[in-house]
C-alpha cells in the first residue's frame, strides 16, 4: 500500500460528510418492522372443521376403496365378454354366410329348409342360455367352451346339409357308367 | 482485540434481538449516517441512498437472530447496505466494474507508487471517475475491503479485483493531476 492509499485509508472518515434524514427514514423502518401481523388461525384448530375434515377423509378413503373394488370387477368382466366378443365375430359371420348358403339353395325344399332353420334355432335358443350364464360369471371357461361347441355344432349342421346337397347333385348327373 | 471489535454494541444487539423498539432506533442511530455515506457513494443520488439504507435496517433488524459476532454488526450492516446497492446498480444496468478486458490482466498493470494526496480532491476526482470504476474504488480505498472480499462482492476474482482496481486507481491519480 502506497502512501496515497495509505492516506485515503487513514482519514475514509473524512468521506462520511453527509447526514441522513433520521426521523424519515425511522418512520419508514418502524412501520415496516412493527406492522401487526395478520391473525392466523389454522382451520384445523376449528373442532367443527376438524369433524367435517374427518369425516370427508373418511368418505374420500371409503370411495376410493369402493372405487377400486368395482372397477377390478368390471375389468374382469370386459376381459370375459372381450373373449366372448371375438369367439362371436368369428363364428357368427361363418354361420350366417353358411345359413344363407341353405336359403339360397334352389336343390333344397321349404321342408328341408324349415326343418334345418329349426335345428338352428334350437342352436340358437341353447346360444343365448349360455351367454345368459356368462353374464352370471360362471365357470367361464367351461361356458366359453360350451359356446364354442355350440358354434362348431351349427356349422357341422350346416356342413353336412350342403355336403348332401353336393351328394345329390353328383349322382344326379351320374349317368350310371363310366367312360 | 479483534474480539473486542466484533462485540461492539453487544448488549445493544441482544436487546434488538427482542425486538425491543427502543433498543432499534438507539442501534439505528449509531449507525444510519455511516450506511447513509456508503450508498450514497455507491448510488450517487440521495433518493436511492435513503431506499437501500431504509431497506437493509429492515432486512437487519429481521435477521438480526442469524447474526452471530462473526464481525461487528457495523461490518456485517455495511455489507448488507453494500451488496444492496450493488444488486441496485446491476438491476439499472450500471457497470460495477469496467466494461473492457474483464478477463484480462494486462501485464503493464503494474502497482504504482502514488504520493498522499488532498482528501477533497480525491472526492473530486472520485466523482469524476467512469462508470465501473467507482465501485472498486470505495470498495479498496474507502470501506477498506480486501481483493478478497471485492471478489465476492462484485462476484469476480481476486486476480481480477486487483487489476481492475490498479486501472481505477490509475485513471484516480490521472484525473487527481488535472484538477
Amino acid at each position: 500500500m502506497d502512501n496515497f492509499e495509505k492516506h485515503i485509508r487513514e482519514n475514509a472518515a473524512q468521506f462520511n460528510e453527509h447526514k441522513a434524514d433520521r426521523a424519515k427514514l425511522w418512520a419508514n423502518i418502524s412501520a415496516e418492522l412493527h406492522q401487526p401481523e395478520p391473525k392466523v388461525i389454522p382451520l384445523w384448530k376449528r373442532p367443527m372443521l376438524r369433524i367435517a375434515a374427518s369425516i370427508v377423509l373418511l368418505l374420500g378413503i371409503a370411495g376410493f376403496i369402493g372405487l377400486s373394488v368395482l372397477s377390478g370387477g368390471a375389468t374382469e368382466t370386459q376381459y370375459v365378454s372381450k373373449e366372448l366378443l371375438e369367439i362371436d365375430m368369428h363364428y357368427k359371420g361363418l354361420v350366417s354366410y353358411q345359413v344363407q348358403l341353405v336359403q339360397n339353395n334352389p336343390n333344397l325344399s321349404e321342408m328341408d329348409k324349415a326343418e334345418f332353420l329349426s335345428f338352428m334355432d334350437e342352436l340358437d335358443a341353447e346360444y343365448e342360455t349360455l351367454r345368459d350364464e356368462m353374464r352370471n360369471n360362471l365357470d367361464n371357461e367351461r361356458v366359453l367352451e360350451a359356446i364354442v361347441a355350440n358354434y362348431k355344432k351349427r356349422i357341422e349342421l350346416i356342413e353336412n346339409l350342403l355336403r348332401q346337397l353336393n351328394d345329390a347333385k353328383k349322382s344326379d348327373e351320374d349317368y350310371g357308367y363310366t367312360l | 482485540m479483534e474480539t473486542d471489535i466484533r462485540f461492539t454494541h453487544q448488549t445493544l444487539v441482544e436487546q434488538c434481538k427482542t425486538g425491543n423498539p427502543s433498543s432499534q432506533y438507539e442501534l439505528y442511530s449509531l449507525y444510519v449516517d455511516a450506511m447513509f455515506n456508503v450508498g450514497l457513494r455507491f448510488l450517487g443520488n440521495k433518493e436511492d441512498a435513503e431506499d437501500i439504507v431504509q431497506d437493509s435496517f429492515v432486512d437487519a433488524f429481521k435477521k438480526l437472530n442469524s447474526f452471530k459476532y462473526e464481525s461487528s454488526f457495523g461490518a456485517w450492516l455495511k455489507r448488507i447496505v453494500i451488496n444492496k446497492s450493488i444488486n441496485h446498480l446491476r438491476a439499472k444496468r450500471v457497470p460495477v466494474v469496467p466494461m473492457e478486458a474483464h478477463e484480462f490482466h494486462l501485464a503493464d498493470e503494474e502497482p504504482m507508487e502514488t504520493d498522499a494526496v488532498d482528501v477533497q480532491k480525491v472526492k473530486m476526482g472520485i466523482a469524476q471517475l467512469p462508470e465501473g470504476y467507482k465501485q472498486i474504488i470505495n470498495l479498496y480505498l474507502i470501506e477498506g475491503y480486501d481483493h478478497v472480499e471485492i471478489g465476492e462482492i462484485l462476484d469476480i476474482s481476486t486476480s481480477t479485483s486487483k487489476s481492475q482496481y490498479h486501472r481505477a486507481k490509475k485513471k484516480l491519480v490521472e484525473i487527481i493531476r488535472a484538477l
